[in-house]
């Protein structure tokens, strides 16, 4: 096992790395800006209004999203993963995503149901948001309440899975009955984007998220326990319903609020963690947690300035960045290790 | 205990730093003003004040129960106290993004298209004098319009961002919005009568100072299409028509009360579902629609099928309808643009009178001899 001043080392390259990711992030676009024009932008003393309004209000929010959607999905993966000791699991496991689509669905789609009633009274710029947010609180609750009668935790997984199921039948039936605009707006949201975030809205983003990362840093201890499995863990005197509880609310915190708003970002959850411990081969939360936190940052980062297609007129969603890029290193990485930590 | 004390702490500061917006109200509510008569549209009206204009769009989309206010002021005039949820735009605007290729000739008409810097998927556009502008680079492709490339946007600055909306639920809109670049809603495609989607002409005309042209195009198309109509009151056979086509094994029919049942019933035609009330398209089953329409004397309208030969091989039950046996299947699909866009579906918006002559064209051919068909062509 490496000692202390390698953690030092690695961490120490991680946050340089997160740095230089952050300012090629904001220096990468459709729009050529010269390195010097960057930094007199940033400076305030650029004269080019237009570049201004580019680099302010939509370069710099867009990367303060990147970093907390990649740290935030790549924690709440990682917290997912240790309860259930499942590699499999992700952040979208207890049915996050499935209730945030279901919210979208009724209110893009849902007025052909509905007659308009639940869509008029949230046709607002906050509709999208507020009813994502809604339908993953509500799916999160629902697996929350049966989940208390039971006493395995992978029960827990395998309900949320089946809650996941029961709202994607019901997303088919709507889209079933919408018209091609709604549709192609309910396949858009799910695309997710990273760049559609004001000021305010990334500020708001922001707050709920710290209340996730301030539950999950509370949990680490109750993690490093859990992997030892639950009884090991209840003979330790660890309370198992209780940590349960603050490890799934800090997930879905984390994971709901940033899918409400910025669509689902796929495969971020997963691949983070497992990445994560093959570089540092070690399953110490104390380590893994703070080292996820800044790798999800960096990752989210490089995927979406490949997404930006630079100084082309074009751009890709953000989730087949994620996906494209992801799935490959962590295939390379089990490869070239040829054993998995867990 | 301590880290809830915590979180209440920072909840509280955090909803305390939220700023006070100021709401300034008229101080004189007496200004005199003139509303400009609008005919046909029931979805905006404009008042003429002494200094600015105001427009009101009340259909942005269907069954929308906003109001947006629309603030048009000269360049170099002071912006009057206004309410804060209306838009201001300064006049005449000399760059512009329109968001449906329904615009494009809209501009054109008016001849403020040299205003048009950018458009979500050019490849839509099928207008020979705008795809020259896009293929000089005059006019950008901005991506998708769910998806807007908003750094070239911003690059682009354009004055004006004339969009649409299905439901009201557009990100991509807010969001311009929110750069401060002024965004405004076209709601022609709401409106049920044909003339009152061309009438939306006055309302682009008045961002560019155009209302005079507007006004003299607006009332040509106007007679063009109300002499048409008269023309065919007078004759005595009213032809059986059909509409619509297959998806999958779902027909989607036009409702007896939808914009295109209306020009059936102005060209003098017996729509088979004119008693129905419904205003979008009905999706029957086959045999429901067999059953009513086999004997069809025409088909009109049948999707975008270039030949018989593509309905057979999308769906076999094409061929048991007498219009299909007898050639009288007629659909929109004549004038294509350069990259596969069909001209109906940017200029018939705008030119119902042509719409409605070749329907009588093709239902009366004794009326309108001299007259080419322009949009429709019969399926060989």
């Amino acid at each position: 096992m490496p000692n202390k001043s390698t953690y030092k080392l690695a961490f120490t390259v991680l946050i340089i790395l997160l740095l230089f990711c952050f300012f090629a992030n904001i220096s990468l676009g459709s729009v050529s800006i010269s390195n010097s024009e960057l930094l007199n932008i940033l400076l305030g003393t650029s004269k080019n209004n237009s570049l201004h309004q580019i680099v302010f209000n939509y370069r710099l929010p867009k990367a303060f999203t990147a970093i907390i959607v990649g740290s935030g999905l790549g924690v709440s993966g990682l917290m997912m993963q240790t309860l259930f000791r499942n590699p499999l699991a992700g952040p979208f496991v207890l049915g996050i995503t499935s209730g945030a689509s279901l919210g979208v669905a009724l209110i893009i789609m849902g007025s052909a149901a509905f007659g308009g009633i639940l869509v008029g009274s949230l046709v607002t710029k906050w509709g999208i948001v507020i009813a994502a947010s809604l339908g993953s609180f509500l799916v999160l609750l629902s697996v929350l309440v049966v989940s208390s009668r039971v006493r395995d935790t992978m029960a827990i997984l395998i309900i949320g899975l089946m809650f996941g199921s029961i709202t994607t039948a019901i997303v088919s039936v709507l889209s079933f009955f919408s018209s091609a605009e709604e549709l192609q707006q309910y396949i858009f949201w799910g695309f997710g984007s990273l760049g559609n975030l004001s000021w305010e809205e990334v500020f708001i983003l922001f707050i709920i998220y710290f209340f996730g990362i301030l539950l999950s840093l509370s949990s680490i201890k109750a993690l490093n326990t859990l992997l030892l499995g639950e009884n090991y863990a209840r003979s330790l005197g660890l309370h198992i319903k209780r940590s349960r509880l603050v490890i799934i609310v800090a997930t879905s915190l984390l994971a709901g609020t940033i899918t409400a708003f910025t669509g689902p970002i796929a495969f971020i959850g997963l691949a983070i963690p497992h990445m994560t411990r093959q570089i540092f081969n070690t399953s110490n939360h104390k380590l893994l947690l703070p080292a996820v936190f800044i790798f999800g940052a960096i990752i989210m980062l490089i995927c979406d300035s490949i997404a930006q297609l630079p100084t082309s007129d074009y751009t890709l969603p953000i989730n087949v960045i994620t996906s494209l890029i992801g799935a490959p290193v962590v295939i390379w990485l089990l490869v070239r290790k040829r054993k998995m930590v867990f | 205990m301590r880290f809830i004390t915590l979180l209440i702490s920072i909840l509280i500061i955090v909803t305390g730093c939220k700023k006070n917006e100021k709401t300034i109200t008229t101080p004189d509510q007496q200004i005199k003003f003139v509303t400009k008569s609008i005919k046909y549209a029931k979805g905006f009206s404009i008042k003429y004040f002494d200094t600015h204009k105001e427009i009101t769009v009340t259909s942005a989309w269907p069954k929308s129960k906003q109001t947006f206010k629309y603030l048009l002021v000269e360049k170099d005039h002071e912006i009057p106290f206004h309410d804060n949820k209306a838009v201001v735009i300064k006049t005449p605007v000399s760059k512009v993004v329109v968001m449906s290729t329904t615009n494009i000739p809209t501009l054109e008409y008016l001849d403020v298209d040299k205003c048009l810097v950018g458009f979500p998927n050019t490849e839509y556009i099928s207008s020979k004098s705008t795809r020259k502008r896009i293929d000089s680079g005059e006019v950008k492709d901005l991506n998708n319009d769910l998806d807007i490339n908003m750094e070239l946007l911003l690059d682009l600055a354009p004055e004006l961002v004339i969009g649409f909306s299905v439901n009201g639920n557009d990100k991509t809109l807010n969001q311009i919005e929110k750069f401060n670049i002024p965004v405004v809603f076209d709601g022609a495609w709401t409106e049920e009568h044909p003339l009152g989607r061309a009438e939306w002409i006055k309302f682009i005309a008045a961002f560019f100072n155009k209302e005079e042209k507007a006004d003299s195009i607006f009332g040509e198309i106007e007679t063009s299409y109300l002499n048409a109509k008269k023309m065919a009151l007078n004759v005595e056979k009213k032809p059986t028509v059909l509409s619509g086509s297959m998806f999958k094994d779902v027909w989607n029919i036009p409702g007896g009360n939808s914009f295109i049942a209306k020009y059936f019933r102005d060209a003098n035609t017996n729509y088979l579902w004119h008693d129905n009330n419904n205003t979008g398209s009905l999706q029957l089953n086959f045999e429901n629609v067999l059953q009513k329409a086999q004997q069809a004397e025409l088909w009109i309208g049948a999707g975008n099928f270039n030949n018989k030969a593509q309905m057979i091989s999308s769906s076999k039950g094409y061929s048991f309808f007498d219009a299909f046996k007898n050639n009288t299947i007629y659909t929109y699909t004549n004038k294509v643009g350069t990259k596969g866009g069909l001209l109906y579906y940017e200029l018939g918006s705008l030119r119902p009178d042509i719409i409605l002559k070749d329907i009588i064209a093709i239902a009366h051919p004794d009326l309108l001899k001299n007259h080419e068909l322009y949009f429709f062509k019969r399926l060989e």
